[in-house]
Parts: structure tokens; C-alpha cells; sequence
């Protein structure tokens, strides 16, 4: 005898939830710090039915796995040490992505080409040559591509508000102080434990011997966190730097251009050194430029670290944009996937904004100054930088 | 100001030893060695000539592995053997394959070429993702030939052929017969070729992949890959329109 076919409750929805058939299908890669804050927001949803986590740490594995069975009150969150498998489901709408950056662009090409859609923890990008891959991908198969700094937004309205509604006039130039480049790692080796798949926590980077300071989740920059580390990250500069200059870049209306050059300031009288891009429209956009440096501008502004300089004529101004949909930058995401349209942090804006912080750390490594080829994507005439595009990639994982 | 190659000495002594764990203040005096050999050719060949000597030495992962980053900023065609007798080597090849990749001369090209017939399993990947990461058109037939062996290396033969986008990749990826997840991987790189194909300006060879695409894939597709691929096909169909 056949079984009764029964539709649930929460199949069906009822006044604040939607029917399944309405809502999104989300799964969640990485589900350490930065993901498991990811997954809090898009559990919270509604209009959102999370249904599966992967992570290559059991313990984070589990957590997440546990936070979605909790909210749930079943057991049916799937949870996967390799994020193909969970690419390969095909109930599965979108996902978020929350990896250390090494795997960003690898991950959300393979999302992408499975017809998902991808919220990406920022900093978006590791490297210059990923940025325009992964836009392709994106483009290629339609997909919505959400990059995940909700700061931008939120966080920098003391500049945003007066650059946008012209009232200090025409921007001429932007300060941000934020940390530096990410840095070798020599660690030495440590038995690794039994509760992380080590080999698929290195994926593309060069293989380095296990130690937990190499792959720690910590925020630090300093050492003894994947952040610190040239393989996994651009450290400071694009970690906080992803926010600061994601503000700065929006504040200057800058997010549609790419810089067109940076110039590289030798250490001087007691002064560590500091570089400046330029971009297409004369804007320039200083990394911790010593502050005896800054000229007097008639109006500035200040965002925490940022400061903003402009002629002080006002001029007309225009609105500023705004998330769609509700929930902040997740519910921005969500609405884009339900409408098609493009979200704030669309991916190709994304990859602009970090293409500064990239040529920076490029620029401070090779001490020298540079000029960009936007169309071709490659330093002019400068055949080391162009050998800096991007990291060592280890085999199987290719771009 | 010539840079003071004495210097060195004790900096090599030390790479010649290391190990991960080991102290690494050292590599900062080899660090600012390889950006000053930035148009000083003397002090770059010295430094390959140092670097060379410790790739073919016994020396550890570790110092292999930081000699190729090195040699990815400054090889030339000096370090070319060195690197190539290490593309076999399963610990160092990814590394050595790194620094070769970006050596843009000939001779490592050929080297990596050389090598792509000679590896197997993942080190075959790797050589073919180098090789097509150069741009290397000359490496199209012997990639195209992968299209029927292993699935994934065939996968990784057919991301390849979508990159260097030439008419020959794309008539090699027209005529494979994809299975399992090489399919999705064939799709995408004659998305690819169809793309650069119609940046070039040739629509005709452009629409002829997105029509044999969208046809495969029919109007009633029932996955989301299949969904995302229908709409890359016919979006390229009207571009390739316009």
C-alpha cells in the first residue's frame, strides 16, 4: 500500500513565511567566523530555506549543521566536506561563500557554471587576473553575484552623504589608512589533527606543511591567521581594506572605474613609504600617506579612516544608491536573486574597487611605480608586475 | 648604486639550510635583491645562477619552493632547465610550474610542453592550466588529443581549449563527446570560444556554437546548470544577431 502523500505546514507557508515553491534555496561553503555570521542572516529569512553547509573543519562542519537543524527543529541539513557535492544538488538556488580568499574565485566560477547564485564574502578577489573570470562567469550564465561588504554601504555615511549630494563640491582626492599587504608564511610543520581535510583547505595555494597559525580564522593581520599570509590573502590592505576602500571608492563615485596608474612613495624623513592610485578621472585615492603630506583642501571629510578631499564648490548632486529589498546587504542579495537585478555590490564592482588595493600591494612589493591597461588587464611595459597578476595555483584546482 | 652582492653570501648559506619553522629574517635581504635586479641584468643573472644551483641541489621543499617564487618575479631563460627538471617532480612541480608559467620566452614554453607529455594524473592538469594560462597555441593539438582520455584531465584539456579560444580548440571541443562533469566542462569552454570569437568580430563561427548549444540543450531544461547554460546560449544568439 502506497504512503499517504502529506504537504507540511511549512511546505505550504502561512502569513509571515512563504511556500517552499517561493522560497530561495540556500547552502552555505565556509561557515567559520565570517560564515557562520552569513548563515545567521540568511537563516533568519523567511523567504530563505537553508539546507545544506560545507567546510573542510568538522568542528564548523557540525556548528553550522547545528545552527539549521536548530532553527528547523529537524536533522535535514546537509553537510559536506567537499563544496562540489554541494554544487552538484540541483534544489540548491544559491550559496554563500565564506572561504579564505584563495578559494573565492574557484569557487564562485564552479558556482556559477551549476546555475547558482553567489554571495561572496569580501575581499572578493586574491588576485588582479581572477577579477574578470570571474565577471565573465557571472555574466556568461546570468547568475547574481552579490560581493559581501555590508560596511560600504553602512559604515562610511560622513563621506558618502556630503560627496554624493555635492555639497563639499567636486572630489579631488581620498586618504585611507588601513594595514598593509599580507606576508610570507615559514611556519613549521605540525601533525595535523584528524578534524581538517588539509589538502582541501589549500586547494589552489602552494602546498605548505600544517600548521594551525597558517590556517587560523582569527581577524588578525599580524601573524598566526590565514589573513597574515600571501598564499591565503592580501592582508590587511584588502582584508579591512575590502571595507575601507569599498567606502572610499563608493564615497568618490569611483566603483565603475579602475585606477589607471599607482605611484609608489620611497620611505622619507622618518616616514614609511605610501602609494597613491590615480584613476581615468584624476581622482587619487592615497594608501596612509603620511598626514604632514595633506595638502589643505577647502572641504574634507571624514569616515573613520578615510578622509575625503574636495574643491568645496558645491555642485549638483544625485542620490545615493540603496540596498534593494530588505535585510541590508543580504536582503539586497535575496531581492536580486528573486528579480535578476543587479545587487550593490554587483561582482564587477567589486572587482574594481579591490583592483586598487591589488595594485597597491604590487606596487609596495616591487617598489616602484606603475601604470594599468584597464582593456588588457596587464601593467604597461612592466613585465615583473605583470608576473605578480597572480599566485601560484596548484594542480587539480585551475582557473 | 651597484648592489653589494658580498651580501648575499651568507643569505644563500642560510637558504641552502632552511626549513619550514626555521628563522626567515634573511629572506629579506634575497627579497630586496630580486627587486633590485629589476633592470640590472648582472645582478639578475648572478641571482639565477644562485637560485639555479639550489634547485638542483638537495635541498629542501621549503627552499625549492621560495626559489620559485623568486624565479616567477625574475627568471629567465637561465633558470628554464633547473625549473623543467623539476615539472615531474610531484612535491615540487606546481611550484616550478608557477615560475616557468611566467618566463615569457620559448624555452619555457617548451619546457612545460615537453613536460605535459611525460606527466600524468594531476601534474598533467597542471601543465595543461599553465600552458593555456600563457596563452601557448601551439600546445592546441596536443591538448585537443586529452579530450577523449581521463574525464578529469579531458576536463582540464577542455577549460584550456576555451581559453586560447582558437578555431581549431573550438572544432576540437565541437567534436568531443563529453560525459559526466566533462559535459558542463565542454559546454562552458565553447561558451568561451564563442565569446572571444564574437570579440573578434567573427559572429558566424560565434552563432554556430550558441545554435548547436541551445539546440542541445532544448527548451524545456530541467536543472539550474542547464537553465544558466540556455540562457548563455541565447543571449549569445542575440548578440551574435546584432
Amino acid at each position: 500500500m502506497a504512503a499517504p502523500y502529506v504537504i507540511t505546514s511549512k511546505a505550504l507557508g502561512n502569513a509571515t513565511t512563504p511556500p517552499a515553491s517561493d522560497r530561495i534555496v540556500i547552502g552555505g561553503i565556509g561557515i567559520g567566523n565570517m560564515g557562520s555570521g552569513d548563515q545567521g542572516a540568511f537563516l533568519g529569512r523567511s523567504d530563505v530555506q537553508y539546507v545544506a553547509v560545507c567546510d573542510v573543519r568538522r568542528n564548523w562542519r557540525d556548528d553550522g549543521k547545528g545552527r539549521v537543524d536548530g532553527k528547523y527543529g529537524n536533522k535535514d541539513c546537509a553537510a559536506y566536506v567537499d563544496f562540489r557535492e554541494l554544487l552538484a544538488r540541483d534544489d540548491i538556488d544559491a550559496v554563500h561563500i565564506a572561504t579564505p580568499d584563495h578559494w573565492h574565485a574557484i569557487m564562485t566560477i564552479a558556482a556559477c557554471r551549476a546555475g547558482k547564485d553567489v554571495y561572496l564574502q569580501k575581499p572578493e578577489t586574491l588576485t588582479l587576473r581572477e577579477g574578470p573570470l570571474m565577471i565573465a562567469a557571472a555574466r556568461r550564465y546570468g547568475r547574481v553575484v552579490s560581493g559581501g561588504s555590508q560596511r560600504v554601504l553602512e559604515d562610511y555615511r560622513d563621506i558618502v552623504n556630503p560627496s554624493w549630494s555635492g555639497e563639499i563640491g567636486t572630489l579631488k582626492a581620498v586618504d585611507i589608512s588601513v594595514g598593509g599587504p599580507s606576508m610570507p608564511c615559514y611556519l613549521p610543520a605540525v601533525a595535523t589533527p584528524p578534524d581538517i581535510d588539509w589538502d582541501l583547505w589549500l586547494g589552489p595555494a602552494p602546498w605548505e606543511p600544517y600548521n594551525p597559525g597558517r590556517c587560523d580564522g582569527n581577524f588578525g593581520t599580524g601573524g598566526g591567521s590565514w589573513r597574515s599570509y600571501l598564499d591565503y590573502s592580501g592582508g590587511s590592505l584588502t582584508d579591512w581594506g575590502a571595507h575601507h576602500f569599498g567606502g572610499a571608492i563608493f564615497a568618490a563615485d569611483l566603483r565603475e572605474l579602475q585606477p589607471a596608474s599607482v605611484a609608489f612613495h620611497p620611505a622619507s624623513g622618518g616616514a614609511g613609504p605610501y602609494v597613491s592610485l590615480t584613476y581615468p578621472n584624476g581622482v587619487a585615492v592615497h594608501h596612509n600617506r603620511p598626514q604632514p603630506l595633506r595638502p589643505e583642501r577647502p572641504s574634507v571629510a571624514h569616515g573613520g579612516d578615510i578622509q575625503v578631499h574636495a574643491d568645496g564648490t558645491p555642485r549638483e548632486g544625485k542620490p545615493v544608491p540603496v540596498y534593494k529589498g530588505e535585510g541590508g546587504i543580504y536582503g539586497d542579495f535575496i531581492d536580486c536573486v528573486k528579480t535578476r537585478a543587479k545587487p550593490f555590490r554587483d561582482i564587477e564592482l567589486a572587482v574594481n574597487t579591490m583592483t586598487g588595493p591589488h595594485m597597491i600591494a604590487i606596487a609596495y612589493r616591487l617598489e616602484r611605480s606603475l601604470t594599468w591597461d584597464r582593456s588588457a588587464q596587464r601593467f604597461t611595459g612592466d613585465d615583473e608586475a605583470n608576473r605578480l597578476l597572480d599566485r601560484a595555483r596548484r594542480e587539480p584546482w585551475i582557473l | 648604486m651597484a648592489f653589494d652582492l658580498n651580501s648575499l653570501d651568507a643569505p644563500f648559506i642560510a637558504l641552502a639550510g632552511f626549513d619550514w619553522g626555521a628563522d626567515a629574517d634573511f629572506f629579506k635581504s634575497i627579497d630586496a635583491a630580486a627587486v633590485a635586479a629589476h633592470g640590472d641584468a648582472s645582478l639578475r643573472g648572478e641571482l639565477e645562477k644562485r637560485f639555479g644551483a639550489l634547485l638542483a641541489g638537495s635541498t629542501s621543499r621549503a627552499t625549492k619552493e621560495y626559489v620559485c617564487r623568486k624565479l616567477a618575479m625574475i627568471g629567465t631563460a637561465v633558470s628554464v632547465p633547473a625549473l623543467a627538471a623539476l615539472l615531474t617532480d610531484a612535491d615540487n612541480s606546481h611550484m616550478a610550474r608557477f615560475a616557468l608559467e611566467r618566463i615569457d620566452l620559448p624555452e619555457a614554453a617548451a619546457a612545460l610542453r615537453k613536460a605535459l607529455g611525460v606527466v600524468e594524473g594531476s601534474l598533467k592538469i597542471g601543465m595543461i592550466s599553465s600552458l593555456a594560462s600563457r596563452g601557448d597555441l601551439q600546445s592546441v593539438a596536443a591538448i585537443s588529443n586529452l579530450l577523449g582520455g581521463d574525464a578529469t584531465i579531458a576536463a582540464a584539456a577542455a577549460a584550456a581549449l576555451g581559453t586560447l579560444s582558437t578555431p581549431e580548440a573550438a572544432a576540437a571541443l565541437a567534436a568531443a563527446k563529453p560525459a559526466g562533469d566533462m559535459a558542463a566542462a565542454v559546454v562552458d569552454a565553447r561558451l568561451a570560444c564563442a565569446e572571444a570569437f564574437l570579440a573578434k568580430g567573427d559572429r558566424k563561427a560565434a552563432k554556430a556554437i550558441y545554435s548547436s548549444i541551445s539546440a542541445s540543450i532544448g527548451d524545456a531544461p530541467k536543472t539550474h546548470r542547464e537553465r544558466a547554460v540556455r540562457v548563455a546560449a541565447k543571449r549569445g544568439l542575440l548578440a551574435a544577431a546584432e
